[in-house]
Parts: C-alpha cells; sequence; structure tokens
C-alpha cells in the first residue's frame, strides 16, 4: 500500500487518501481557472473628490438617487466574443461625488427617500434628481490610444417640492488617465473615471447658475440679482 | 515699445551610461558604451519681463496641462520638475500639484483651468480663490505641456524557457523623445513672464545573449533636470 507523508505546520501525519485528494484539488483548481478566465472582470469605482470652492446659495435642496443612480453598473463586452467583459460600478462613488459637491453649493442639503416625500417636508426650496443616459468607457487596447477613457451623460432635472418643473438640463462628463507601464485596466478605468467626475462636479458648481431656467427660478426667488 | 526677448543658453548635455561590469564579450563592450543611452538634451529660454521671489513668504505652483485630446502631460513628470526647483542652491518653495488642484477645485481642472493670463482676471474677480491663492502665497503659476514619444522601435528579442533553464537572444533598439514647455505666469501682474522649451532625445538598447541587457537612455530624466534648473534660475532672476 502507498503511503504519502504530508508535512503541515510542522506535524508528520499519514493520509492515505492523500493522492485521491490532491487529484480532487487540482481538478477543483483548473475549474475555477477555467471559470475565471472566461468570466468578466469587475471594476468598482473608488475615489475621494474635494468639495468644491465656491459661495453657497442659500437655499434648502432636497437630493434624490434613484436605484438606477445609486447602483448604476455599466457592462463593456468583448468585441471578439461578444461576451461581458468588464462590469463598472460606479454608483457609489457617483453618490459620494453629488454629497460633496451638492452640500458646498446650497446651503442646505437633504437626502430624500422619495420625490413625492419632498411635499410633506417644509423648508425644502427645490428637488433635484441626477440621472445618468449613458456611459461609455475607451480602452487603449480598443481605441488604440495610449489613454483610459470615460465619457458620461447626464440628465439633471430640478423641481419645486410640490413637483412642479424648475428646470431639466444635459451634462455631459469627460474623464482620461495616460495608460502606463504595467498598469492594470481596473487602475485605468478608475483614474479616467475619477477625473470625469472631477470634470462633472467643475461643470455643474461652475455652470449651474447660469442654466437660463435655473437662472429665471434664482431671480424669482431673489437669490441672484438683476 | 517692444519686449524684450533674450535667447538664453542652448544646452547640450551629452550623458554615458557606465557600468562596470556587463556579461557580454570585452570586444562589444566599448562599441555599446559608445553607443549606449546617449542623450541630447537642448534648451531654450524666452523672457518677457524681469522676475524674482522672495523665498521666505513667495510660492509656485507647477501645473501639467491637460486639455490636449491625444496626450496629458504626466504627473510624475511635473512632481519631478518640482522636485528639481525645490532642491539645491536657490530652492523655491512648490506647492504640491494635487493638494492645490483640490484646495482650488473647481477651477483649475482640465475643462475650467485659466488658458490665457486675461483668465487670471476672471479668476481672481472671485473672492474665495483670490483668497485660496494668497494663503498658499502663490507668486508664480508654471504650465507644463509636453510628452514623450517612443518612435524608431526595432529588433526583436526572443525567450526561451525549458526543463534545464531558459535564456533570451536578440537585439532591441528604440528612441525616445521628450518635449516639453513651461510657461510661466505672474500673479500680481496677471501676465506671462517668459517660457522655457526643452527637447531631449535619446537612444536606448537592449541587447540579450542569455539575459537582456537594458541600456536605457535617461531622456525624460534629463529634460526634466534641464528644464528645472533652468525654471529655478528663470523664477530667481539669476
Amino acid at each position: 500500500m502507498m503511503q504519502m507523508m504530508q508535512l503541515i505546520k510542522g506535524h508528520v501525519f499519514q493520509n492515505p487518501d492523500a493522492g485521491r485528494l490532491a487529484g480532487i484539488k487540482y481538478s477543483l483548481l483548473a475549474m475555477v481557472l477555467l471559470l475565471t478566465a472566461c468570466s468578466a472582470t469587475t471594476i468598482n469605482i473608488e475615489g475621494t473628490f474635494p468639495a468644491p470652492l465656491v459661495q453657497k446659495l442659500p437655499l434648502t435642496v432636497g437630493v434624490y438617487y434613484d436605484e438606477a443612480f445609486s447602483n448604476h453598473s455599466f457592462i463593456e463586452i468583448n468585441d471578439n466574443t461578444g461576451d461581458d467583459q468588464y462590469i463598472i460600478n460606479s454608483g457609489a462613488s457617483q453618490i459620494a461625488l453629488f454629497n460633496t459637491m451638492l452640500p458646498a453649493v446650497f446651503e442646505q442639503v437633504i437626502q430624500l427617500d422619495s420625490i413625492e416625500s419632498a411635499a410633506s417636508m417644509s423648508g425644502i426650496d427645490a428637488v433635484f434628481v441626477p440621472a445618468i443616459e449613458e456611459f461609455q468607457v475607451g480602452l487603449p487596447q480598443k481605441t488604440r490610444l495610449n489613454v483610459y477613457e470615460i465619457w458620461v451623460k447626464y440628465n439633471m432635472r430640478l423641481a419645486q417640492s410640490n413637483g412642479d418643473y424648475i428646470a431639466d438640463w444635459v451634462m455631459t462628463a469627460y474623464g482620461k488617465s495616460p495608460e502606463e507601464t504595467f498598469q492594470s485596466v481596473d487602475a485605468g478605468v478608475n483614474d479616467a473615471a475619477n477625473v470625469a467626475l472631477r470634470d462633472l462636479a467643475a461643470s455643474f458648481t461652475l455652470g449651474f447658475s447660469n442654466i437660463p431656467e435655473i437662472n429665471e427660478w434664482l431671480r424669482s426667488q431673489d437669490v441672484m440679482k438683476e | 515699445m517692444g519686449k524684450t526677448i533674450f535667447r538664453d543658453s542652448k544646452m547640450k548635455q551629452p550623458t554615458l551610461f557606465t557600468k562596470s561590469t556587463l556579461p557580454i564579450p570585452a570586444y562589444i563592450l566599448p562599441v555599446l558604451l559608445f553607443l549606449c543611452s546617449c542623450t541630447t538634451t537642448e534648451i531654450d529660454e524666452f523672457r518677457q519681463s524681469s522676475t524674482s521671489i522672495n523665498n521666505l513668504d513667495e510660492t509656485i505652483v507647477i501645473l501639467g496641462r491637460r486639455q490636449n485630446n491625444n496626450y496629458e502631460t504626466e504627473q510624475s513628470f511635473v512632481g519631478c520638475v518640482a522636485d528639481v526647483v525645490s532642491r539645491g542652491e536657490n530652492s523655491i518653495t512648490v506647492v504640491d500639484e494635487q493638494e492645490f488642484l483640490d484646495a482650488m477645485f473647481p477651477f483649475f481642472e482640465p475643462r475650467t483651468a485659466p488658458m490665457r493670463t486675461g483668465h487670471l482676471e476672471q479668476l481672481m474677480s472671485m473672492d474665495v480663490a483670490a483668497q485660496k491663492l494668497e494663503e498658499f502665497g502663490i507668486e508664480y503659476i508654471v504650465w507644463l505641456d509636453g510628452i514623450t514619444e517612443r518612435s524608431e522601435q526595432s529588433g526583436s528579442i526572443s525567450c526561451t524557457i525549458g526543463p534545464g533553464g531558459g535564456g533570451c537572444f536578440g537585439f532591441g533598439t528604440w528612441q525616445d523623445d521628450s518635449n516639453f514647455e513651461a510657461e510661466i505666469w505672474h500673479l500680481d501682474s496677471q501676465s506671462s513672464v517668459g517660457s522655457i522649451s526643452t527637447d531631449a532625445n535619446g537612444q536606448s538598447y537592449m541587447p540579450a545573449v542569455v539575459i537582456p541587457i537594458p541600456l536605457i537612455a535617461r531622456v525624460e530624466a534629463n529634460a526634466c533636470n534641464g528644464l528645472g534648473n533652468q525654471l529655478k534660475n528663470f523664477i530667481n532672476g539669476t
């Protein structure tokens, strides 16, 4: 009978089924490797964002993040196989950005559980609802450029607490990050996404009051002077 | 009355990579040492106004331009130039780029950054921005724009590995070309005081006899050192 001696953590013991167990172990390892090779890579966008250096508007704004926004996920397809190649989860960082940006722009920001809940709350001047309409990724392996790129199209809505329309406008954000030696795709996409999110925050904070409908509404609220 | 233009030194700095021992035949060594890693750096300076800085309470910030579609000035290069300027004789206090961008957010992002000195007036008219720049003690803003490109790649190296060991054989070569320009803005006068451009290029070689031997031309490092030292002298007015 063949016996195998195995040394584990300094203890010597006899294991008659070692050969069979090792066979099962290597088969499982091979299966895991095979499955990993075929599955899509998940990239969770992470980053921190500075608070914008702007003068606050004396307004109390309710913000509502719907399910699609807070769990936003984009799937990049492999052109050759048609399978999912990368799953890019940006919802958490989108919310982190807005939760940093909005309190710097408005005097007070209240996060709402639903749009309707604003009507029952007193003191809310407006309700802001961001949404992502389009999300695009440019990978160096596909674009043949030495940069990772992210482009996002947003739809922003601002309404009064009773639901009356104030403004509905489109914003785009773009970010790119140079491809570096030995850099992973995850890191490249993450860097580009962070640049895109900063780009959105920059154009939102500096351009918010200049959107014609909002400008008109701010004047009607005596927030801005003629 | 026209502005005086000084065309400063045009420097050529050939540098040789030296290694005391290389595992290659002796007759190849002198040839390789002659050829390898020779870098030429050329620096041009264009001065529009006189400059000076009080190193006790005045600082500068060096920022990379990131508006170009095809490339963006690498943060590592900006950091390298800042490091050169803030070290050695006549060193100048340089505010960290990322710290400045975060503190001044959103005024120096790729989409919102001032592209011309005329935009500085608009920026300084905003109290929050002007106050923050004053807190940093910024006297000069330096915009760096450029890229290092690789070209003329040729040769091939093949590597094999077997039960008895492995090894590589072949020869590879490429050329690196660094082109950077620094534009210096004076914050108080809201004007451009000059610019410095650097062009460095060099050929790298990688012979492989069993093991690959990288003989790398330090093109970007030389461009960084040349530009950083020239910038330091320019701002100090020396």
